[in-house]
């Protein structure tokens, strides 16, 4: 197993769509959080407490922009196990380990270690940013640690856990493109829609799940900021649970079916 | 001892009977021609073998152990297949690195067979600014990457260039005299022969021959003319023996056989020869006639009827 992670995380490194995606959390970051942390605003057009710029709470709602990492993850996470059939690069993979269950769970344990990797990229750039900010007399980088303390670590969790899903995605649904219009359409469209008609069903979809692990370490008066609000969500340690399991389940699930299939 | 064993394997896509109850033997130090037409089922037969597809029944064997049960496979078996492919955007180097990774293969081996292929010079570039040819290579160095006994070749010559073809030729026969096993498929008979010692002759998913090329070379001298005394008599010999004869004055034309075949016939029977002379048909047609159905030379094997099994002499 440590032979096919060595070559899981060298496919990782080798190809440019992995550094593309690194650079886009990067640049996401860094931009939205110039834009929710100086582009001004009506205060009584949000519907949350939105600090003053540099005030106690300003850096936990600007450092909640790193949540776009977390999509970005989900992608590295499809692209890991479809690209293979993209490029059929599968038959290569396969003919060198023929075991196509190790091939998906060496899958799964590289995303764990990708998710932490975009994480750290947006988390990285939320820093930079905070010292920029703290340099330019907003508030103290003490308080601004603290602040990031209280984002990076949810966010960081559903990262890891949602490349895992993303390779769960990838295992069963195999097409590409469709993978990445399920994953990310479910989270962006369905799901919310979901959660609104039947809340008690809609928190245990992953993109709640995902917030339930982001909202852990927030402080309670800028919890779920930009999401739908968090009475409804399940425990943090039930969202690492359920997300984990999404994962395994799907990559389990791809096992016995798709990754199965005749490859032709 | 290295070997490749198939039998009664059988391969159904939905409807499509692709491989029907095919059996054969490939021994060490051979390189073995998989010969049919397009369509034949000779991919689908490779795949089976290397674990890629499932066979509806049958087994396939690489050295008496189907391919996911080897326990190293890149160091007893190396493929390279029509349809595998690469990233574009990573360089030769690392794709073979990162096959190599998952049986430990140092990046010192991976240096050695972009040497062994030509390619050492191109190894940085990304594979998507390859020629067809150049990828062939890749292949061929990814197939070597752990140095196998058993080599598995699919139409590898595709691709290639005259000079490529040549030196393909040269590798392959290396490879064989190094006592490993080779099994290459090609749709193109008279290419094969350049290369092969062994062939195996497939049609619709059946076996429509298989033995040594010799034998088959032999056989390829089809036609043979007999000026005779005694014409009328041999052309009822040999249509009795199964030959198509036609006689044209004091000269007997035998179609279909062989000059052996026909002089031990004139020798058991006192028929006195004037001349005797061949005419040749090409190897291709050969081919063509062997899965059209028709019969196959002396020395060379048709398949057994269904049910039961045959095997290459080894």
């Amino acid at each position: 197993m440590t032979r096919l992670l060595r070559s899981e995380v060298l496919k990782l490194r080798t190809v440019w769509s992995t550094w593309v995606l690194l650079g886009v959390a990067a640049a996401l970051t860094g931009a939205l959080s110039v834009v929710i942390g100086f582009v001004p605003r009506n205060r009584h057009d949000v519907s949350v407490v939105f600090p003053a710029r540099g005030a106690v709470g300003w850096y936990d709602v600007v450092f909640s922009v790193m949540t776009v990492a977390i999509d970005l993850a989900l992608v590295l996470g499809v692209i890991m196990i479809t690209g293979e059939n993209r490029h059929k690069t599968i038959t290569s993979t396969f003919l060198a380990q023929p075991r196509r269950g190790w091939v998906a769970t060496s899958k799964l344990f590289t995303a764990l270690g990708a998710g932490l990797v975009v994480a750290a990229v947006a988390g990285a750039v939320s820093l930079i940013f905070g010292y920029g900010a703290v340099a330019g007399g907003l508030g103290s980088s003490g308080r601004m640690l603290t602040e990031f303390r209280h984002v990076w670590p949810g966010v960081a969790a559903a990262c890891v856990l949602f490349a895992a899903y993303g390779v769960g995605l990838g295992a069963i649904l195999k097409n590409q493109v469709v993978a990445l219009v399920v994953g990310l359409g479910a989270t962006a469209i369905v799901e919310p829609i979901l959660v609104a008609a039947v809340p008690s069903v809609g928190r245990w979809l992953p993109s709640e799940v995902a917030q339930a692990l982001e909202s852990v370490t927030a402080r309670p008066e800028v919890r779920g900021a930009f999401g739908s609000g968090l009475s409804h969500l399940v425990t943090w340690w039930e969202g690492a649970l359920v997300l984990l399991a999404y994962g395994v389940a799907l990559v389990a699930a791809g096992s016995f079916t798709t990754l199965r299939a005749d490859v032709t | 001892m290295a070997s490749i064993a198939v039998e009664g394997l059988t391969k159904r896509f939905g409807s499509v009977l692709a491989v029907d109850d095919l059996s054969f033997t490939v021994q060490q130090g051979t390189v073995t021609g998989f010969l049919g037409p397009n369509g034949a089922g000779k991919t689908t037969t490779l795949r089976m073998l290397l674990g890629l597809v499932r066979p509806s029944s049958g087994r396939a064997l690489v050295n008496g152990s189907p391919y996911h049960d080897l326990p190293d496979p890149m160091r007893t078996v190396g493929a390279v297949l029509e349809s595998s492919g690469f990233h574009p955007a990573r360089s030769a180097r690392n794709h073979l690195r990162a096959v190599a990774a998952v049986d430990g293969i140092s990046d010192e081996r991976v240096d050695e067979v972009l040497e062994l292929v030509g390619l050492s010079a191109d190894a940085e570039r990304h594979v998507g600014g390859y020629s067809m040819g150049m990828r062939q290579r890749l292949e061929l160095a990814r197939a070597l990457l752990g140095d196998p006994e058993v080599l598995i070749l699919d139409e590898p010559a595709n691709g290639l260039d005259p000079q490529g073809i040549a030196w393909l030729r040269g590798f392959l026969r290396w490879l064989a005299e190094e006592g490993r096993v080779v099994l290459i498929s090609s749709h193109l008979l008279a290419e094969a022969a350049q290369t092969v010692d062994d062939v195996i002759v497939l049609n619709h998913g059946r076996m429509a021959g298989h033995g040594p090329l010799d034998e088959l070379r032999r056989g390829a001298t089809a036609t043979v003319r007999v000026r005779t005394p005694d014409a009328e008599r041999l052309t009822a010999l040999l249509s009795a023996a199964g030959t198509k004869a036609v006689r044209v004055g004091d000269v007997v034309e035998a179609a279909g056989t062989t000059p052996e075949a026909v002089g031990r016939t004139m020798a058991d029977h006192g028929v006195v020869v004037l001349e005797m002379t061949t005419s040749g048909e090409s190897l291709e047609q050969l081919f063509f006639d062997l899965t059209s159905g028709a019969p196959s030379p002396d020395g060379f094997t048709q398949p057994a009827p269904a049910g039961t099994t045959s095997g290459m002499p080894s």
